[in-house]
């Protein structure tokens, strides 16, 4: 298949995200495995070019939540029909990321909208839903050997909650193997210094950043002590 | 001075007459604090007109806040309108919809009487009782959910709505026509009742949720309509980014406007000037990082800053947290009283 066809059809599938297009996607994405193109290339090209766009026009205040919502559509129609076909040994993570609402709050949409972009960006997200309970977050760590907790609230009730996660971690011995981030309406960085959390995402796009960041930080680490064990 | 006459001097456009700024918070005023000093707990007190009239004028009574505010929910509406709410017995939690079961205009429940729809009966009542007791000497405020905010956070799942808005524009419309009638009719029902203000909480519609131009389509058309049906004085109250839609917000016609700290004062102040000067804005210490956290030193500074930065009533433009210390209610009550006396005079020329 020539590169333009490819590219076309990559175009296609960033096109349908952009402009929040199921069936556009989810068409797209047929087309390019019966062109036999490589799905994760499809992916990574297409539907993850879109929502980069989307990320960036919602910084700029020219997209908002409605617009958000129906992108993160449009990806995940695409994304339906290619991850199927990504064979294991392709499924390139960056990390593991558990993710979820504090306890107390059952707002999700900003939830949703950071995982769409995280798992654009080729995290490994792992969605334990709103209101969640606080030893949840910290047991689901464990047993998914996550390296980082992603908690959101929209409400200043529930802020809160994330203290108590924060603080659960200290109790198990887990903080600053796990690091944490926080975000959502009523999150501040001022929050953020006042709990102690590792960092905290004024948006969907900003905690993309960030969690590369953490993730980044944890992986230095694990090479330092590598290093040091080698001495 | 009267709190009543201070505030509404304000509200009419004459701060020039007043003694000092306003403080206060027109929408939830209460918290746990409040509850346990006149044995007015949740969920009780939504239902209970002895107990929401005390809890709404507590933080008047203890802190010398400069009005007394009624309900403490944002679900009254909805409600009426045959939502489930869930109130959480036993505990002290925000009432919240047991489930979202409206997915067109059809599946809405219109009461046949409003005046006895749900929680409304309960609401008219604690006005009453508030306008008896501070009548001409503080200003009672009911404040409701207008319908962007009522169907998009409680009648309608959030997500599924906000998709409307671009791909069944005309769905979303058709909620908010058919319905006008009855928030309009629950505004004039706690006007008749004694409330001296109206504020409309329009919460959903901040541009954290919707754009301009989304606000001006839906939003902006169904606020001016009820705002031109009211005969009281009106707030339009909207916590979140609100920058980019203040002009907008003054345009829906409203006595004044109310922020959070998630909107500039100085900024906003730019803004509105240009197209109503002096018109007043009402905000925007923040309720948990400042006003429920503390310590005092910093409410002080917070206020003072605030007033410095044009607020013509200085309010938290959101719901005090509800573990909120009386003690810094008070400080910011009297932070206003230091910061705010006289006010500070503007060089117009």
């Amino acid at each position: 298949m020539s590169e333009s066809k490819k590219e076309s059809i990559f175009k296609r599938l960033a096109e349908a995200v952009v402009i929040g297009d199921t069936k556009m996607a989810e068409e797209g994405a047929k087309e390019a495995l019966a062109e036999g193109i490589q799905p994760y290339e499809a992916v990574i090209n297409g539907l993850a070019e879109g929502m980069k766009v989307v990320g960036e026009k919602y910084e700029t205040k020219e997209y908002f939540l409605p617009d958000m919502l129906l992108s993160a559509d449009a990806m995940y129609a695409g994304l339906n029909i290619l991850t199927p076909h990504i064979p294991k040994s392709e499924m390139k993570s960056k990390g593991k990321i558990i993710l979820g609402v504090v306890e107390g709050d059952v707002h999700d949409i900003g939830k949703n909208i950071v995982k769409v972009m995280l798992t654009a960006a080729g995290y490994d997200v792992v969605d334990i839903g709103r209101d969640v309970p606080t030893p949840e977050f910290i047991e689901k760590a464990k047993s998914e050997g996550a390296q980082v907790i992603a908690m959101s609230t929209l409400m200043t009730p529930t802020l809160m909650s994330m203290k108590a996660v924060e603080d659960q971690l200290k109790e198990v011995g887990l903080k600053g193997k796990v690091k944490t981030i926080i975000g959502g309406g009523s999150v501040s960085e001022e929050w953020r210094a006042k709990i102690g959390s590792d960092a905290y995402g004024k948006d969907a796009m900003e905690a993309v950043d960030k969690v590369k960041m953490l993730i980044d930080s944890i992986m230095a680490a694990v090479e330092v002590m590598k290093k040091e064990k080698k001495e | 001075m009267m709190p009543y006459d201070r505030f509404m001097a304000v509200l009419s456009g004459k701060k020039e007459n007043v003694d000092r700024i306003p403080c206060t918070n027109s929408v939830s005023v209460c918290t746990i604090e409040f509850m346990k000093a006149y044995d007015a707990y949740w969920p009780a007190a939504h239902k209970d007109p002895v107990k929401m009239a005390k809890l709404g004028s507590a933080a008047h009574r203890l802190c010398g806040l400069d009005n007394v505010s009624v309900p403490f929910c944002m679900t009254v509406e909805a409600e009426a309108l045959g939502a489930v709410i869930d109130f959480h017995e036993d505990t002290i939690k925000w009432p919240s919809i047991r489930e979202f079961q409206v997915k067109d205009p059809s599946d809405l429940k219109f009461p046949k009487d409003v005046s006895k729809a749900g929680r409304v009966p309960v609401i008219i009542e604690a006005i009453k009782k508030l306008k008896k007791e501070f009548g001409g000497k503080v200003p009672v405020n009911a404040y409701m959910a207008p319908p962007f905010t009522s169907i998009s956070s409680y009648l309608v799942d959030s997500v599924t709505f906000l998709k409307w808005l671009r791909t069944s524009p005309e769905k979303v419309h058709q909620f908010c026509k058919d319905t006008l009638d009855l928030y309009i009719e629950i505004a004039n029902l706690y006007k008749d009742a004694g409330a001296d203000v109206i504020t409309l909480h329009e919460m959903g519609a901040s541009t954290d949720n919707i754009s301009p131009k989304h606000f001006e389509e839906f939003v902006k058309p169904y606020l001016r309509e009820i705002i031109g049906h009211l005969k009281s004085p009106t707030i339009l109250n909207i916590c979140g980014s609100a920058l980019l839609i203040v002009s907008k917000m003054v345009e829906c016609g409203a006595s004044a406007i109310a922020v959070d700290e998630r909107t500039p004062i100085n900024e906003a102040r730019n803004f509105v000037d240009k197209i109503r000067p002096g018109y007043p804005i009402i905000g925007n210490v923040p309720a948990f990082e400042v006003i429920h956290l503390g310590p005092i030193e910093r409410i002080r500074e917070f206020v003072r800053k605030d007033i410095e930065d044009g607020a013509d009533m200085v309010a938290p433009g959101c719901d005090f947290w509800l573990e909120t210390p009386t003690e810094h209610v008070k400080a910011f009550v009297q932070a206003v009283n230091k910061f705010g006396t006289p006010p500070p005079r503007k060089n117009l020329f």
